[in-house]
């Protein structure tokens, strides 16, 4: 009798964690304005990161300190980097205007830093001989690149601070 | 003078082999967001190593026999089932972490898609361990995985404030921009990174392999002691280069693109190449590690004949089980999974199951019916009981910290 009654114990407390464990997968249709920010403070604080990264490699490629397909590589790992920060504040539901002006200064700015990524692998296929070398839209140079890497990462450092970020 | 020779070239393989994807991810993970302040998990965990490993190689040493089946001889076919079951999933998960690590080196040098590598990499470990010889193997992938010294290298041509890095080291505390659930939790990781269990079955394994006596327990002792401490050096190295490059500049490591991007800095084109040759190295020798842990611990398990001194036909079992482990790691590969978030979820789960592999270790090495008069000493008893319970509580506070953490994020 006393089994009877602990095996269904067990088995209440066995269907009541996966109703709570299927509950917590499901899409949030709401979400307080914090968790809003810091979702929009995550994703910028990774665009940021691909910036800095893309920085480095620019001036290491410029320097003659790695290959163009070491820099493609690493330039293509952030592009996913940047698509992940994309995705995560496109797919997020803004629970008042404050959060939905923080999501679209995050998406613009993480759409700055793309394009500059994506300019800096046209850089670099155009330096290894590739069919962009006469190509208008090619960054001319390393310089104006960092130049425009840093006007992506002032972009990504406000909408940061408009989030609540450090 | 053979002899001293022997002893270097074992301790040389020691360090070169130290290091495997797990190492190389956390410490640059750890180093780019928590400067050296988890320094101290590294030198916890090269000492645990050290002393479970010289264990693992004393009692096959002296006993003759491998690991696994001493402890399905003396726990029962139950306990050392559960501790099979635990030991081959944690194993496969590592090779599919380090077949994985040598796709995303091949694909840093040539830029060609990893999951075009994977199979390459996957019929590469196949036919090493097909048809090379067991000491060849281990030297070889040993001695180019010391090309890794080049992160301690580009550390030095970094020119960094060695000052600071003591402060970040000495006290320990997390950065005031990290919580402290997350360094526990990358604490927790680093230590499972160190204290791989595959190391130790293959070191006992490898000991019977290379037919290993009672005579041999000194080499034992220098490789451990002296091979694996210097590999934690390199672990170091990487972790202070990520503190001194992508820390102040905000990077936050997802790729092995970023990790070696401050070796390019401080040393070039040249010092990149010997590093990724090293990683390349450092991740196929441990892709060989696991495939033959996976075949050591099912084979002994049952009572196959297992060992690459045998031939492949009298060992069928043996290397049909690496086979399946191969594929079934291409497989998981395959689906396109992160092979960086597959090595942060290895290092993770080796913490999780690291009792169930040195408690028998433990339990087997004080048996004076296996060990006669080589049973452990009062200092590594007092030792190996402080490390069993560190081991738990690391083991216990894993998945709780990974839920509470987000897996660190």
């Amino acid at each position: 009798m006393r089994v009877t009654r602990w095996r269904w114990v067990a088995r209440g407390a066995v269907a009541a964690t996966v109703l709570a464990g299927t509950a917590s997968c499901t899409v949030a249709s709401h979400q307080e304005p914090g968790q809003a920010s810091a979702a929009v403070a995550d994703a910028l604080s990774q665009a940021g990161s691909a910036a800095e990264t893309t920085r480095i490699v620019v001036a290491q490629l410029s320097r003659g300190r790695l290959t163009g397909p070491m820099a493609d590589t690493a330039l293509l790992d952030q592009l996913r980097v940047l698509d992940d920060a994309e995705t995560a504040l496109t797919t997020l539901v803004p629970p008042d205007t404050t959060s939905s002006d923080q999501r679209a200064a995050g998406l613009a700015a993480v759409g700055d830093v793309t394009d500059v990524v994506v300019s800096t692998r046209e850089w670099d296929a155009a330096r290894a001989g590739g069919d962009l070398g006469g190509a208008a839209a090619v960054p001319p140079s390393a310089d104006a690149l960092l130049a425009d890497l840093e006007k992506a990462t002032g972009a990504v450092d406000r909408a940061l601070a408009l989030a609540g970020g450090p | 003078m053979k002899k001293v020779l022997g002893v270097a070239l074992g301790i040389l393989t020691a360090i070169g082999g130290f290091v495997d994807i797990g190492d190389l991810v956390t410490n640059a993970v750890v180093g780019s967001r928590f400067g050296l302040s988890l320094v101290w998990v590294v030198a916890l965990g090269v000492v645990g190593i050290c002393l479970f490993a010289s264990m693992a190689g004393r009692v096959a040493a002296v006993s003759g026999r491998a690991t696994f089946e001493i402890i399905r001889e003396r726990l029962g076919p139950k306990a050392a089932g559960a501790n099979l079951v635990a030991s081959f999933a944690i194993n496969l998960l590592t090779l599919t972490a380090e077949i994985g690590g040598i796709a995303l080196a091949l694909h840093l040098v040539s830029s060609v898609e990893p999951r075009l590598w994977i199979p390459v990499a996957a019929l590469a470990v196949w036919l090493v361990l097909w048809r090379v010889k067991f000491q060849v193997m281990e030297n070889v992938a040993g001695l180019m995985g010391l090309l890794l010294v080049g992160f301690g290298v580009a550390l030095f041509l970094l020119g960094p404030d060695w000052g600071e890095l003591m402060r970040q080291a000495v006290p320990p505390s997390p950065p005031s921009t990290e919580h402290p659930a997350a360094y526990w939790y990358y604490a927790v990781a680093l230590f499972g990174a160190a204290m791989t269990p595959y190391e130790v079955f293959f070191f006992s394994s490898g000991a019977v392999e290379e037919r290993w006596t009672a005579k041999d327990l000194t080499m034992n002792r220098a490789n451990v002691l002296i091979g694996f401490p210097l590999g934690g050096l390199l672990s170091v190295a990487i972790a202070a280069c990520a503190a001194v490059v992508l820390l102040p500049a905000g990077i936050e490591v997802s790729s092995l693109s970023q990790i070696v991007l401050p070796v390019a800095q401080a040393g070039g084109v040249l010092l990149l190449a010997l590093v990724i040759i090293g990683i390349v190295a450092a991740t196929f020798g441990a892709a060989l590690e696991t495939a033959l842990s996976s075949g050591y611990s099912l084979a002994q398990y049952l009572g196959w004949s297992w060992g690459k001194f045998r031939r492949p036909a009298r060992a069928a079992r043996f290397h049909v089980t690496m086979v399946v482990a191969i594929l079934l790691g291409v497989g998981i590969l395959m689906t396109s999974v992160d092979p960086i978030a597959v090595t942060e979820m290895s290092v993770v789960f080796s913490a999780v199951a690291l009792p169930l592999t040195y408690v028998p270790i433990l339990v087997v090495a004080n048996d004076p019916q296996y060990m006669g008069c080589h049973v452990n000493g009062r200092v590594v008893n007092a030792l190996g009981t402080v490390y069993l319970v560190i081991v738990v509580v690391a083991a216990v506070a894993a998945i709780p910290l990974m839920i509470a953490t987000g897996a660190g994020s």
